[in-house]
């Protein structure tokens, strides 16, 4: 059973290779998870889809099959949005988080092991939508690209740069149609912010500010000693999927994961892809020369309660070097001269663009009476029909969505280099150092220690 | 001075007659310390070539040793006391009391016509900063404020490098210190945390009523004391007030400062007890003279600026640090940066006296020579700019702070844009205290 990635439990039939290693001693899996994944194996010895060559045509005028991974939080919300299409099997590791979701669509067939409910239904799915905590996105996305199906995966991309790159690597490869779950890239907002500074309404720009100060899970802590007895209705182990073993405890989850290293990314990962993806379109960038952080004090628990990422831009084409700076934990830039008093500074999250010729606030140039003057230019980037649309219609031979994984891959990368900068900041500043990064070879080039972090180790029995 | 003095006194107040009294540099002064372990204990030996004559402290035990090392000072508990009953007897006072204590210990003394060291910071408020200083002046003390650095060679190299025009005008500067936090797991004193809700019992050899002096009540609790009050909005100033002072005061002098036009802040969540775990703080100052305006940006708790282009790889960057950003260069501390511009430059003309030592310019100021460098014109200004900035952080003013900046008339002292915001410069003292 050589399945690409594609892991299943052990004791199904001696059908799996040695990759397989989910704790079916824990009793956690139902009878009714095993025999599927046992059919779904037959079935797939025969002719697995990818050798295939790619996903199946499927014209516009049809519906997609779409299964859910992760359907508690986030995962509801994207499946709404994508309700047009039929959502015929769903995944979740806690039966009670998702029994609201589980209970919304029926006629889904449920399943607690995602590995189990690809083989099972890969015959009967076009599409993947995942929205489980970052650190199983890559494991998810990568087992359903290999199947040929097409792929929704919520920001950030994945947990780490390496799988980033790998996943990028393999959707291009599959030619499957991806879309990372950055909704604020089809907005007409994100599309003003690029035709203005194509147009030249504030000069070259040479500086960025982006700050986010959303109360994003607890931070800045150690690990609980205790350990209280895992509910009855989660599935500990999935849920900690690859990451390194630790005992369960509620402090993770839900939703407060995104503070822990080994399981979220922090607010920077949280809120980078979305906020950065505008500055990378409108000023075209790629991979960083050099990353430096600081931070009020990082652990190698948790993400810190605020910090301060800058990173350095080269001059792209016509376009000078940028310096981008990210502030979280409520930090933010100073208030530019040109915002008029009783103007709010950007809510709990903004972009601050500086040029040579003036200065724009998200996709206001500030001060207003000057945004009031400005001639806009005309309409040059195609409106979006919607974010997720986007992504359906690319899954029936559309156009590829906007924030397909050849976009959303090397964003998600910056962002999470970012975090090896905060991660290491004590360390760099004692050795009067920051990061010098090489992109296309994914390395950072004076220190050597800081690319343990581009690639995590996986838990025994998982690969990517 | 001696008994004939101490009859003169009961007749004619010292204070009465407009001033201390001449102490000649051959004499002794004669000096009573009001807040004496801790900080205290390093200040009394910074002057220990003068006479201690009395020392005051509202924790005996915490401050045992230092009873112990002056036998012959006489020891009191509450500062009030000890200026009333050793009025006569003491020429100068040094203050190293919890923030919150400074102006009123200070004051008292000012007003009978003493010397006054007092530590960084001068006060706990921008108003009572503003008093102090106008006090000193009116009673014509010799002052001193706490913050040594300023009699130090780097302040006056930093000076001199700027005057020479080594880095050509400052436009922005970037000044930080890792204080609260500690490396990576400590802190100094904690912030970022919220009041205790238990109430142990108050220490045998604490005097806590006296501790808190002006503060509103609160109960006792040991994480108040030692040090750690510097966290709490009622006591201390946080990280800015405990080490703004010091690093700040070599940015005032080498360009010359003086009231900000605005000042903003951001933060990580304030709650009403304490300050923030990290903040940025920034002030813009106006153009003086030939010099342009410039912005000011503090961080603390582990914030920092960007490190310079050019600084060499492995240099550095400093837990705590000054960065001037000339329109020619760039200078980290008194250090023109890379160090080969540093070599080429050379060391620019003295233009600065040196100094004989921070505690010395005070003692020789107290006998008639000329002010000391941190004497409290120079740094009640400095002060007032430093706390504003708190005034900044305040979790009161967080909501309208994201709509404007804070815009300040200094020689009014008064915040022009945001009136509420003029109720923090200053706070009620507790019933029986006054300035």
């Amino acid at each position: 059973m050589k399945k690409d990635g594609i892991t299943a439990p052990k004791g199904c039939g001696g059908q799996f290779d040695k990759k397989c290693s989910v704790d079916v001693g824990s009793g956690r899996l139902s009878r009714r998870d095993f025999i599927g994944a046992a059919t779904a194996v037959a079935a797939f010895t025969i002719v697995p889809r990818h050798v295939l060559g790619g996903p199946r045509n499927i014209p516009p005028s049809e519906k997609l099959n779409i299964a859910g991974v992760g359907i508690g939080g986030r995962g509801a919300g994207d499946l709404d949005e994508v309700g047009s299409e039929n959502i015929v099997a769903l995944c979740d590791v806690d039966k009670n988080y998702a029994g609201g979701v589980f209970k919304k669509y029926p006629n889904a067939k449920a399943y607690t092991d995602f590995r189990i409910m690809l083989e099972k239904e890969d015959k009967n799915i076009d599409a993947v939508v995942i929205a489980t905590p970052d650190h199983t996105h890559a494991v998810i996305a990568m087992t359903a690209i290999r199947m040929g199906k097409h792929v929704y995966c919520e920001k950030p991309l994945a947990h780490s740069i390496y799988e980033c790159r790998k996943l990028t690597e393999a959707a291009r490869e599959a030619k499957v149609a991806t879309q990372m779950g950055n909704q604020g890239q089809a907005s007409e907002e994100h599309r003003l912010v690029c035709e203005f500074i194509w147009d030249g309404a504030i000069g070259q720009v040479r500086e960025v500010h982006s700050w986010c100060n959303r109360p994003i899970s607890q931070r800045g802590i150690e690990r609980p000693k205790e350990t209280p007895p895992v509910p009855e209705t989660l599935s500990w182990d999935l849920w900690l999927g690859p990451a390194p073993y630790r005992p369960y405890h509620p402090c993770y989850l839900p939703f407060s994961w995104r503070g822990w290293w080994d399981f979220g990314t922090g607010v920077l990962g949280d809120i980078g892809c979305h906020q950065l993806s505008v500055i990378f379109k409108a000023l075209k960038l790629g991979y960083p020369t050099s990353v430096e952080a600081c931070s009020s004090g990082v652990n190698s628990e948790t993400a810190p309660l605020a910090s301060i990422v800058r990173y350095q831009f080269p001059a792209r084409g016509d376009l000078p070097p940028l310096t981008l700076t990210w502030y979280d934990g409520d930090l933010m830039p100073a208030r530019p001269p040109e915002l008029e008093d009783g103007r709010h500074f950007g809510e709990a999250d903004d972009n601050l663009y500086v040029g040579d010729k003036g200065k724009m606030l998200g996709h206001r140039i500030i001060p207003e009476s000057k945004m009031q003057e400005y001639k806009k230019p005309p309409q040059t980037l195609p409106r979006s029909p919607g974010h997720h649309r986007e992504w359906i219609n690319a899954c029936k031979g559309g156009p590829p969505a906007g924030s397909n994984f050849e976009v959303a891959g090397p964003l998600a990368e910056v962002v999470l280099l970012g975090n090896i900068a905060v991660r290491l900041g004590q360390k760099l500043y004692e050795k009067g150092l920051k990061l010098y990064y090489d992109g296309p070879n994914m390395k950072i080039i004076n220190f050597p220690e800081a690319n343990e972090y581009i690639r995590s180790e996986y838990r025994k029995g998982w690969t990517l | 001075m001696g008994s004939a003095a101490a009859a003169a006194f009961t007749i004619v107040p010292r204070y009465v007659l407009g001033g201390p009294g001449n102490t000649p540099p051959s004499e002794k002064l004669n000096i009573a310390g009001i807040g004496i372990a801790g900080r205290g204990a390093g200040v009394l030996e910074g002057v220990q070539s003068q006479n201690i004559v009395a020392l005051c402290d509202v924790d005996w035990k915490h401050a045992a040793d230092t009873f112990n090392r002056y036998p012959a000072a006489k020891k009191y508990r509450d500062f009030r006391k000890m200026l009333e009953e050793e009025g006569k007897n003491i020429d100068a006072v040094t203050v190293a009391t919890p923030d919150h204590v400074h102006a009123v210990a200070s004051m008292m003394a000012i007003k009978m016509g003493k010397h006054v060291y007092c530590e960084k910071p001068l006060t706990h408020s921008v108003y009572e900063a503003r008093k102090v200083a106008e006090a000193a002046r009116e009673h014509k003390v010799a002052t001193q404020m706490g913050n040594q650095g300023q009699a130090s060679e780097e302040t006056r190299l930093m000076c001199e490098y700027i005057w020479d025009g080594a880095i050509g005008p400052v436009r922005e500067v970037h000044v930080w210190t890792d204080r609260p936090s500690q490396g990576l797991f400590n802190v100094y004193w904690p912030q970022g945390v919220d009041r205790p809700k238990d109430e142990p019992p108050v220490p045998e050899t604490l005097d806590w009523d006296l501790w808190l002096g002006p503060a509103p009540y609160r109960p006792y609790h040991p994480c108040y004391l030692p040090f750690a009050w510097r966290g709490w909005w009622d006591f201390g100033t946080g990280a800015l007030g405990d080490i703004g002072c010091h690093s700040i005061d070599p940015i005032f002098r080498a360009l010359k400062l003086g009231h900000p036009t605005s000042v903003e802040a951001s933060c990580t969540l304030v709650n009403k007890e304490t300050y923030p775990v990290a903040s940025t703080v920034h002030y813009q100052f106006p153009a003086r003279g030939d010099m342009p305006p410039v912005k000011l940006t503090w961080y603390d708790g582990g914030l920092r600026p960007p490190r310079p282009e050019e600084l060499e790889e492995g240099q550095e960057f400093g837990e705590g640090g000054i960065l001037f950003v000339g329109d020619k260069g760039k200078m980290l501390g008194h250090r023109l940066i890379p160090a080969s511009k540093m070599k080429d430059y050379g060391r620019p003309p003295q233009k600065i006296p040196r100094s004989p030592g921070h505690f010395e310019e005070w003692i020789e100021a107290c006998k008639g020579g000329k002010p000391a460098g941190s004497n409290f014109d120079h740094a009640g200004l400095l002060a007032q700019a430093v706390l504003l900035g708190n005034v900044a952080l305040r979790v009161e003013l967080r909501e309208k702070l994201t709509r404007m900046k804070l815009n300040w008339d200094g020689p009014n002292m008064k915040i022009t844009n945001l009136p509420e915001a003029n109720q923090l410069l200053q706070r009620e003292y507790r019933k029986g205290w006054t300035l």
